[in-house]
């Protein structure tokens, strides 16, 4: 049993002091005329998702990697429950929202993009960006929050991929996008039928994970001190994942889908934009629902402020936790960090978000494109952690 | 109390002799509601009231409890060619809003009701009576605190039957060319922006779709659009806004074509100019970007403003 004793008075400080803070800045926001009630509830969602996203190592490379290597099928398994707690809360909420799923009627900004090769590229390149970095974009953000100083190289990549995604956006829209369906479950099934199906396809993976679990307990380097207090235990997956899944519903009812990377994408655009790097035109970008990017015209915007709060509740969870360790990263780590970046950075572009964005809030929007996304994005991380093993980077 | 009515009688009466052709006139009370009223005969069962608003996920997330969702962009508009939405669909969509003969249809919408303006003018095209405007729109329900709600109703089928298209409230491109040529005594408003009137540019910041020339139709006067709103955005009282108007010229002594850069925010001026102060007011939808990329036509551009030269 886990001593229930409390963190040592200067982590519990300090971690008070940033949690009081992000929330002293999500008050803030909240007098800004039209939206500031958006912004604050966002920055609010965003302190709360850095903290399960930190304490429950939601992180869809390790949890996978768990797997992969170990049989360790718990993370997944934690993923799994999210996705079909959110399937659940989301079809509520469509139900209220637009209560006949007729063809030519979407509900609003849900993230159901157009179902194309370059979505399947996408996921692919964004897996191996992955496996290459060590973590996906959302995980990088949380991980900044631990002090990893090579997340910073990560996202700095992801800018980068962002910008060559761009360049390549308007030749890959003509040439796969445009014509592409966009495949929105409830339009084909009822909302009824998009609950059955995909619970049913959940079931299935995780009758399938369970059955190669190997029930061993592992011990990873985080449980294995057996003198670790309550306050320093990371939580189960599956804790993370239901809570991630209330975020993700209360999110979509009250701003929008979750998503990580659209303030990213719009710096990276709004930069571009301005050096004149980029076609002046990005054809029917604008037009889809997914992680949105759009030009900067004011400095805070629902995810900016989103992610930004998310570094700050890893931050102040991390503290209290005592997983705030800042580390140097190697000169190989630092390269593996920014190449992985960048190869996320163009796989979330054209795919219209990442694992949060396409992958958890599409398949809990019912999108098929979600499920795609989930089946590249696999088989990416799978090659790149093949690679990974073989060139010994483990 | 009862001398101040008495007056007010009086008053009325003086006036009213004053405006003896304008007799006829209905109120301003006949085309718009306050917000007031509005929650206050919210469970009226004749009441239908209509979200016309631009921005996406706003009526989801919250509306008027009761409001059905009209979308500009594809159910007051014909999505494949350039034009009001059909009468059949139009028919169609009304009676799945369940609105019935008899019924008092209240639309309401973001931006200040620009859509929702537009909306009350393809009601009007369509003879469908006891449309009116909720005063202020969302921004004003939205700040006095009122209720909003994210269930989005479905109403039962209504019965309504539309007319035809009456043609005396649109003005075409034929129209505002013979205008502009001074063929026939038609005043011009234009209610885009300063910037937008005067060629400075071709279109607001952050628009894609626009002209390839700057400038104006030759003897458009400029009334921005906002000037008929108070800051609460509500409209402007009766004096007010027949002051601003024949500040520019426009007094409703000869018949009025308002135009903007797509139609739209024109329409809430029209709304002004036809329902509260009474003048005979034709909506050019076609306006700017129909105008602006017209072969041949005469434009004013006092800027001079050159697309594509460098």
């Amino acid at each position: 049993m886990a001593s229930l004793a409390l963190p040592p008075a200067q982590r519990l400080a300090t971690s008070a002091v940033v949690l009081i803070a992000t929330v002293l800045f999500a008050r803030s926001l909240g007098s800004i005329p039209e939206g500031g009630r958006e912004l604050a509830l966002s920055a609010l969602l965003g302190l709360a998702f850095g903290v399960f996203l930190q304490r429950s190592r939601f992180c869809f490379f390790c949890v996978s990697r768990d797997f992969m290597e170990n049989r360790d099928a718990r993370g997944l398994l934690g993923i799994v429950a999210a996705l079909a707690l959110g399937i659940l809360g989301y079809h509520v909420l469509f139900d209220a929202f637009l209560p006949i799923p007729a063809p030519g009627r979407m509900p609003p900004e849900a993230h159901v993009g157009p179902l194309s090769w370059v979505l399947a590229a996408g996921a692919f390149v964004f897996g191996i960006g992955m496996s290459l970095s060590g973590s996906c974009i959302s995980a990088h953000l949380y991980r900044l929050g631990e002090g990893a100083i090579a997340s910073l190289f990560a996202l700095l990549g992801a800018l980068l991929g962002f910008v060559l995604g761009f360049a390549s956006w308007n030749t890959l829209y003509l040439a796969g996008i445009q014509e592409a369906p966009v495949v929105w479950l409830p339009h084909h099934l009822g909302y009824a039928g998009s609950v059955l199906v995909q619970l049913l396809a959940l079931g299935g993976i995780a009758l399938l994970l369970w059955r190669h679990h190997r029930a061993t307990e592992i011990p990873d380097a985080a449980d294995a001190a057996g003198a670790q207090s309550f306050w320093e235990r990371r939580w189960p997956t599956y804790v993370g994942g239901l809570l991630i899944a209330f975020v993700a519903v209360l999110s979509y009812l009250r701003v929008g889908p979750l998503g990580v990377t659209a303030e990213l994408g719009s710096i990276a655009r709004t930069g571009a934009n301005a050096m004149a790097w980029l076609p002046s035109r990005l054809e029917g970008l604008d037009t889809f629902s997914g992680c949105a990017t759009v030009i900067k015209e004011t400095l805070w915007s629902n995810n900016g402020v989103f992610i930004l709060s998310l570094v700050l509740g890893s931050l102040a969870a991390a503290l209290l936790a005592g997983d705030f360790k800042p580390r140097r990263p190697s000169l190989p780590e630092v390269g593996r960090a920014l190449a992985g970046g960048v190869l996320m950075g163009w796989g979330a572009m054209v795919a219209l978000g990442c694992t949060i964005g396409t992958l958890l809030s599409g398949i809990m929007a019912g999108a098929a494109s979600g499920w795609v996304f989930a089946v590249f994005v696999g088989l990416g991380l799978w090659l790149g952690w093949k690679a990974r093993q073989r060139l010994g980077w483990m | 109390m009862k001398h101040i009515k008495k007056l007010l009688l009086i008053g009325n009466f003086i006036l009213g002799l004053g405006l003896l052709p304008g007799l006829a006139q209905a109120a301003p009370s006949d085309f718009l509601v306050s917000t007031d009223w509005l929650e206050k005969n919210i469970k009226d069962t004749k009441l239908r009231l209509i979200e016309v608003s631009v921005n996406p996920g706003l009526f989801e997330r919250g509306h008027i409890p009761g409001a059905v969702n009209f979308k500009w962009h594809t159910d007051l508009v014909d999505p494949v060619r350039r034009d009001i939405v059909s009468k059949d669909n139009f028919e169609s969509l009304l009676r799945k809003a369940g609105v019935s003969e008899g019924n008092t249809i209240v639309l309401y919408g973001d931006t200040n009701n620009w859509f929702a303006a537009w909306g009350a003018w393809v009601f009007d095209i369509y003879g469908v009576q006891n449309v009116k405007l909720l005063d202020g729109g969302r921004k004003k329900w939205e700040a006095e605190g009122r209720p909003l709600t994210a269930r989005a109703a479905v109403p039962a089928a209504g019965n309504i039957k539309v007319s035809a298209a009456n043609t005396a409230l649109r003005a075409r491109l034929g129209d505002v060319v013979a205008a502009a040529e001074k063929k026939t005594d038609v005043a011009l408003v234009d209610i885009r922006s300063a910037d937008e009137y005067n060629g400075k540019v071709f279109a607001p910041a952050g628009v894609q779709e626009l002209s390839i020339r700057a400038g104006h139709i030759p003897g458009a006067v400029n009334v921005v659009w906002s000037q008929a709103v108070a800051a609460d955005g509500t409209f402007k009282s009766v004096e007010e806004l027949k002051k601003l108007y024949a500040a520019a010229g426009i007094d409703g002594s000869k018949p009025i074509i308002t135009y903007c850069r797509i139609g739209e925010r024109s329409s809430h001026t029209w709304f002004a100019l036809t329902k509260l102060l009474g003048y005979e007011v034709r909506n050019y939808d076609g306006s700017w970007t129909e105008y602006g990329n017209t072969v041949g036509v005469p434009i004013n551009n006092p800027a001079g403003t050159v697309w594509g030269a460098t």
